[in-house]
């Protein structure tokens, strides 16, 4: 828990962006939707599947790397806003933007995405 | 020529008939309101007909948003959901399951989800909605069928839904839906539930789905409870696959909490 905390405290702590995803698969409520959290990471893993697509990355903190999952909506919303099964492959340098879980584990709800070529998707600071 | 006019006299006494003389071939028997011979597994020579119904071709995203109203419960059912409701706050605000996720809403919430298109397939007798969350299939009959007695029917997910055309509004009427599952926002109802659902097109944007539900339980509601969804089309999209037990990120813990993993 104590690691947690810190890797929170050494990431920018944004101001809430308007996203609140309604009825899915599950509740939304495990996020804290009031807090957007920037994670400067390598992209691991990409799983462009239902019921979420996820993203797995590495992100360095203080000379020591996390592990962080990142759910999204379905691949089929994800799509409707221009996402595709081939935006991310592993080793992509990208910036993420997620709601983190409330309970303070390396995880959260995705947002925006800035790509390795400087492209965005989705809502981006 | 004369052949193929008699061919066509053949075919227009079939179609009066409802069908050719049908031997019982399969085990089961015509549903209730229907004779032999009749119903929407007889549906060759009626698919013209079809072509009078309304355009809902592409697949239909929901619209988010509009403020959700509370059900006005009674006796156990509003005490019950008192009770839920304190767990949920005292939980950080995450409700507790006692199913996977990987198991659907069920009616007349799988109508409602934000992240899974629909689409509509009119065919003789029966309209069926393809959804992409869970690939589930709603089967609504519109061959003149009625609901089987509530003590013979099987209670499910999706219920017994049966429809009529009334202009261009689909009119469903559905009932015999699992009383295990909250039909809104943790809400509870009876095995009484009986949903009925207004689905037609926005006569001010024919690229929005309208359906407007009503939920009635001598049980378990107070009075009528009304929801409205609306949903977007797109005209290109399709439906992608579900498999939920494939890419499961969260399991749910013997003490009924959402793993993230």
């Amino acid at each position: 828990m104590k690691a947690i905390i810190k890797s929170l405290l050494a990431l920018a702590v944004l101001a809430p962006l308007p996203l609140a995803p309604a009825a899915a698969h599950h509740s939304y409520a495990m996020f804290d939707m009031s807090k957007t959290v920037e994670l400067k990471a390598t992209v691991t893993r990409f799983k462009w599947q239902n019921p979420h697509a996820f993203i797995e990355i590495d992100v360095p903190v203080k000379g020591q790397t996390e592990r962080w999952a990142i759910e999204m909506t379905s691949p089929n919303n994800l799509q409707q806003s221009g996402w595709k099964r081939t935006s991310l492959k592993p080793g992509d340098k990208i910036t993420l933007y997620i709601h983190p879980l409330r309970n303070g584990s390396k995880g959260g709800s995705y947002v925006g995405v800035r790509l390795p070529d400087g492209s965005t998707l989705g809502e981006v600071k | 020529m004369r052949r193929t006019r008699n061919i066509l006299i053949a075919c227009a006494a079939t179609l009066a008939l409802g069908g050719l003389a049908h031997a019982q071939s399969g085990g089961s028997s015509p549903p209730e309101g229907l004779a032999e011979g009749q119903g929407a597994g007889f549906a060759k020579g009626h698919y013209a007909a079809l072509d009078s119904l309304p355009d809902w071709g592409g697949v239909w995203f929901l619209n988010r948003g509009g403020p959700s109203t509370q059900p006005k419960l009674k006796g156990d059912y509003q005490s019950n959901w008192d009770a839920w409701k304190a767990d949920v706050a005292a939980n950080n605000g995450v409700e507790k399951r006692n199913r996977s996720n990987c198991s659907p809403p069920g009616m007349p919430r799988i109508m409602q989800l934000a992240q899974y298109p629909y689409e509509f397939i009119f065919s003789p007798g029966r309209v069926t909605i393809n959804q992409e969350a869970w690939m589930q299939t709603r089967t609504i009959w519109t061959d003149g069928r009625t609901h089987p007695p509530l003590e013979e029917l099987d209670p499910t997910y999706m219920g017994h839904s049966i429809g009529h055309w009334e202009g261009d509004t689909l009119v469903v009427d559905t009932i015999g839906i699992l009383d295990m599952l909250p039909f809104s926002n943790g809400a509870l109802h009876s095995d009484k539930f009986h949903v009925t659902e207004r689905i037609h097109l926005n006569p001010d944007n024919p690229d929005v789905l309208v359906n407007e539900m009503v939920m009635e339980d001598p049980e378990a509601l107070a009075e009528p409870f009304k929801a409205t969804a609306t949903y977007r089309r797109d005209r290109y999209g399709v439906l992608y696959e579900f498999q939920c037990s494939e890419n499961n990120r969260n399991p749910i813990s013997p003490d009924g909490e959402t793993v993230f993993e």
